[in-house]
């Protein structure tokens, strides 16, 4: 099974990020739970080439502003 | 279990289902309560964590500032077993509860001798862990 490294960097606030591995490839639009705040995914990037089964993802995202 | 838990974590990639079971058996499950310290900075370290649930935040204690928060998967205390050198940095939990599995040093050290194999894997796996925290501290500096 396939298993993303996801460096999460934020914008739009102090918060620090994170860094957390998922089942599943983030896409543009998620959200995202780090610690216990909800964020959303606007960018995502390839950081490292993959190695086997680990894939090395970046996304910058901005604090989730529900409507 | 515990084996199928380490085996999606990146440390421990290329390693056989005996391999995995080698880790498993010293790898002990701690379970850390939201706002408490697993390792303070400055002190002596002999620990390597493995998080299998939560987020442990990463904090500098001058001027106090957190680095990054590590999820699931992730390991950390990983310098103190390579360099010896004191924490870098403090961890605290901020899920509740944060549980992580711990490794210690001597622990390691002997598995890793024992098995050159199984040495040599993890140790280019904790290169490629580290190779992508500093690329990910470089995005965080943009």
């Amino acid at each position: 099974m396939a298993v993303y490294k996801i460096s999460y960097v934020v914008i739009g606030s102090d918060h620090p990020g994170g860094i957390v591995n998922s089942n599943e490839r983030p896409q543009v639009g998620d959200q995202v739970n780090i610690g216990d705040q909800v964020f959303e995914t606007i960018e995502v990037f390839e950081l490292m080439p993959p190695r086997k089964d680990f894939h090395y993802i970046h996304v910058t995202c901005q604090p989730h502003n529900p409507e | 279990m515990l084996k199928e838990i380490l085996g999606e974590v990146e440390l421990f990639e290329g390693l056989s289902d005996d391999d995995l079971e080698q880790v498993a058996a010293i790898s002990k499950e701690r379970l850390i309560p939201r706002g408490d310290l697993l390792v303070r900075e400055g002190d002596a370290g002999d620990e390597l964590f493995i998080i299998t649930d939560g987020f442990v935040e990463v904090l500098l204690e001058t001027p106090r500032r957190v680095l990054v928060n590590l999820g699931t998967g992730q390991i950390t205390g990983e310098m103190a077993l390579v360099d010896g050198g004191p924490r870098s940095a403090s961890l605290r939990a901020i899920s509740d509860p944060t549980v992580v599995q711990v490794i210690h040093r001597s622990d390691f050290d002997k598995l890793c001798n024992d098995n050159a194999r199984l040495g040599y894997i993890v140790f280019r796996n904790l290169a490629a862990d580290l190779s992508f925290k500093l690329r990910d501290r470089n995005l965080r500096e943009r």
